[in-house]
């Protein structure tokens, strides 16, 4: 485990294009607690590559997660993620157990963290029970078609604690964007919140903005 | 653009491109072969990858027979369905996937994406327990329903099976809509995927782990699935 068990991060998922996300990156603030991300969409758009830029232009160091949703061949993805320099990959709860299970596994011996994204799982708790070892973090998250389409839908903050009452594991909390939200994860025990809309394009306000972010979660 | 009474052989490309393009080369010239980008191919090179398949296929079809090549790009989409579908079709694919496990919000807009963008939805179900249930929910059926036993599983679990008693079931209810299957690797799993009536077989091992004997593979499989 790379990540301290008693620090909050901020998570910046980078999703638009390569040149936004070296934009992005080069006006963040220095800190420790802000983890980088190469979202779905830029590593199925650009290919590894996006993963091995965005850690040349991030401060050196910097914890990079390569989120590229296994769903199966989990070896592949981990080779890649490391290969490409990435300090964790993620797989979805939603994948097959021998899926997820190979992921961490593979993890494990490659030394890079194995995040499990339980986005459309409803019991994240049942799918870490069927799992063989457990994963350094675990990530609830409504997705971004999800909240679009139905307004209704909430975070499900309530399950932070319910992982955390049964397994002693870091918990990720993604889909909420608003400071609000943030504060409400935070609250109910989150140890790192992923954010990506206010950062989807540099702008002046880049910096301060993670300033924010960064002082509500502490 | 695929045609409801014909029988497909969908090969799944995961190595490198450059030797990616050598295979491609080589394939016999069918317009009942289809060429998918792999989850892992996309994700190490792109929508690069998708660009050049394409455009090594096309090569290929239109120096034979000009049929119209028919590319897959394996997204395996399970979020922001408009933004992944209008990657892989400016990358000129013919078809892309999604999810059967993705949030229906996902699917419902991946599927009408496609459709608007004049390309083909494909619905993965790797790992759903009951497709039935998932296209049931749908406001709109995608055109090719994806049966899925996955590798891990696969070899893991050397009892799973291949789920053919659904082909039928599905088929039975949605007329419209074709099916695939995928995850055997066997002649005789080929056989019996179209046996029990796919439309679309995908296979991928024997294909890329003998690349030097394509052409011959190829054939033969192709020769199974009338």
């Amino acid at each position: 485990m790379i990540l301290e068990k008693r620090k909050k991060y901020l998570q910046i998922a980078l999703n638009s294009t390569l040149k936004e996300a070296e934009n992005i990156i080069k006006s963040l603030p220095i800190s420790e607690r802000i983890i980088i991300e190469a979202g779905t969409p830029l590593i199925k758009i650009y290919g590894k590559e996006a993963i091995s830029k965005i850690k040349r232009w991030a401060p050196s160091g910097t914890y990079i997660v390569a989120d590229t949703k296994c769903v199966d061949l989990a070896f592949r993805d981990v080779d890649m993620a490391v290969k490409a320099g990435a300090k964790a990959v993620t797989c979805l709860g939603v994948a097959p157990i021998e899926t997820i299970d190979r992921f961490i596994n593979e993890c494990q011996k490659r030394k890079i963290d194995s995040m499990i994204d339980m986005m459309n799982v409803p019991d994240p708790v049942s799918v870490l029970k069927k799992l063989k070892k457990l994963p350094e973090v675990v990530i609830l998250h409504r997705g971004v078609d999800e909240t679009e389409y139905s307004k209704e839908k909430q975070l499900p903050f309530y399950q932070i604690n319910q992982i955390k009452d049964n397994f002693d594991i870091m918990v990720s909390v993604a889909g909420g964007d608003t400071i609000d939200e943030i504060q409400k994860a935070i609250f109910n025990g989150a140890d790192i919140v992923v954010v990506w809309k206010a950062f989807y394009r540099s702008s002046r306000q880049t910096s301060q903005l993670a300033e924010e972010f960064l002082k509500e979660i502490r | 653009m695929l045609e409801k009474n014909k029988k497909y052989l969908q090969i799944a490309f995961n190595r490198s491109l450059k030797e990616i393009s050598s295979m491609i080369y080589s394939l016999p010239p069918s317009d009942r072969i289809i060429i998918e980008a792999g989850y892992p191919l996309l994700k190490t090179y792109g929508i690069g990858a998708i660009r050049k398949i394409k455009r090594w296929w096309e090569r290929k079809s239109f120096r034979s027979l000009s049929f119209a090549s028919y590319v897959v790009a394996d997204l395996k989409c399970m979020d922001r369905a408009f933004t992944e579908v209008e990657a892989a079709a400016y990358a000129g694919a013919s078809a892309a996937t999604c999810l059967g496990l993705a949030p229906l919000e996902t699917i419902d807009a991946f599927i009408r994406r496609c459709e608007e963008l004049g390309i083909d939805s494909i619905l993965d179900m790797i790992n759903v327990e009951f497709p039935f249930e998932i296209l049931s929910k749908l406001k709109k059926q995608p055109r090719v329903v994806m049966l899925h036993r996955g590798v891990d599983e696969g070899e893991e679990n050397k009892e799973k099976e291949l789920p053919l008693h659904e082909i039928e079931r599905i088929k039975s209810v949605y007329d419209e809509v074709l099916v695939a299957i995928a995850g055997g690797e066997t002649i005789e799993e080929v056989i019996s995927g179209v046996f029990n009536d796919a439309d679309i077989v995908v296979v991928w091992r024997p294909f890329n782990e003998n690349p030097e004997r394509i052409l011959y593979i190829t054939s033969e499989f192709l020769k199974e699935i009338k």
